[in-house]
């Protein structure tokens, strides 16, 4: 398996425009750290394509971003991975799903019998808020940071050299720290944006190897 | 919950909630469900189809962890990070 990242970049909806173009952090991180990138966009990320460079370029680190459920992880309009379909692929490497629910079965299901590799996801839906002023320039959005950084650190922690564990928690607490950041600041949303963090606190877990590195 | 109906009291406080503190330019992305207006989620939560039992899960979850002190002692353990 070779050090290196294929990151998919869907963008079918509003909520795959955000995730995907919120990515750009951790690609940029890869890139300062002299990790190989990979990037799937828009039609690319379909489920022959990314098969197909995962064969040829066997890269370690995947991260998804996409729609999806309890035993599937979509791309652009269709389904990527699904559970005992292709879920295979991903049993050695270290995977990051950015897509509801996934965690709950596909996830356990590829990480069993194996001592390697690990997936981190969630078990629940992942929610954002996002503000509906800046929909079309979603980088110039600042709510949606609030809930897409701590997300970004998963993958962001494994480029720069930490461990599963050690990114899950990162994120995690991050995620802790926003909550207490908007609760203290106040505003009539606030219980609305630490309901939904609280929400991603709860779902985000890690399965398998938690000592794996990139 | 999933299964179950959401009881009218509940959907009362969560419908009472959102429509108090949700700025009308905000809206939710859950997943596969999109993003949704205030009037939508208000919808759902109405209806209580699938994505209306979600957003009440939520708040319930929320609403037990603050008063199970769970929240409090987890924000405790990063303040000092």
């Amino acid at each position: 398996m070779n050090k290196g990242m294929i990151i998919t970049l869907p963008r079918n909806d509003y909520v795959t425009e955000y995730i995907s173009q919120f990515s750009s952090e951790i690609i940029r991180e890869a890139n300062k750290k002299g990790i190989k990138v990979k990037n799937l966009k828009d039609k690319k990320v379909n489920q022959k394509e990314f098969e197909a460079v995962i064969k040829k370029l066997d890269y370690k680190l995947i991260v998804f971003n996409g729609h999806g459920s309890d035993k599937t992880i979509e791309g652009q309009n269709e389904v990527l991975i699904e559970y005992k379909v292709n879920d295979s692929i991903l049993k050695e490497r270290i995977t990051y799903a950015r897509s509801c629910n996934a965690a709950k079965v596909l996830g356990k299901e590829c990480m069993k019998n194996n001592k390697k590799g690990c997936f981190i996801g969630y078990e629940l839906p992942f929610m954002f808020y996002i503000d509906n002023n800046w929909i079309s320039t979603p980088k110039k959005d600042k709510i949606a940071p609030l809930f897409l950084r701590p997300s970004n650190l998963i993958p962001i922690s494994i480029i720069k050299g930490n461990s599963a564990f050690h990114a899950y928690e990162n994120s995690k607490k991050q995620i802790l720290k926003n909550i207490n950041k908007i609760l203290r600041k106040g505003g009539k949303e606030s219980f609305l944006f630490a309901e939904a963090l609280w929400n991603n606190y709860i779902g985000q877990v890690l399965i398998g190897n938690s000592s794996a590195t990139l | 919950m999933n299964k179950d109906k959401i009881p009218e009291k509940i959907k009362e406080l969560v419908i009472t909630k959102i429509e108090s503190n949700m700025p009308s330019n905000l809206k939710l992305s859950i997943g596969s469900y999109g993003d949704l207006t205030k009037e939508e989620i208000i919808s759902h939560v109405k209806k209580g189809d699938e994505i209306g039992k979600q957003i009440v899960r939520v708040h319930m979850s929320f609403l037990k962890a603050v008063a199970s002190g769970e929240l409090a002692k987890k924000m405790i353990s990063v303040e000092n990070e």
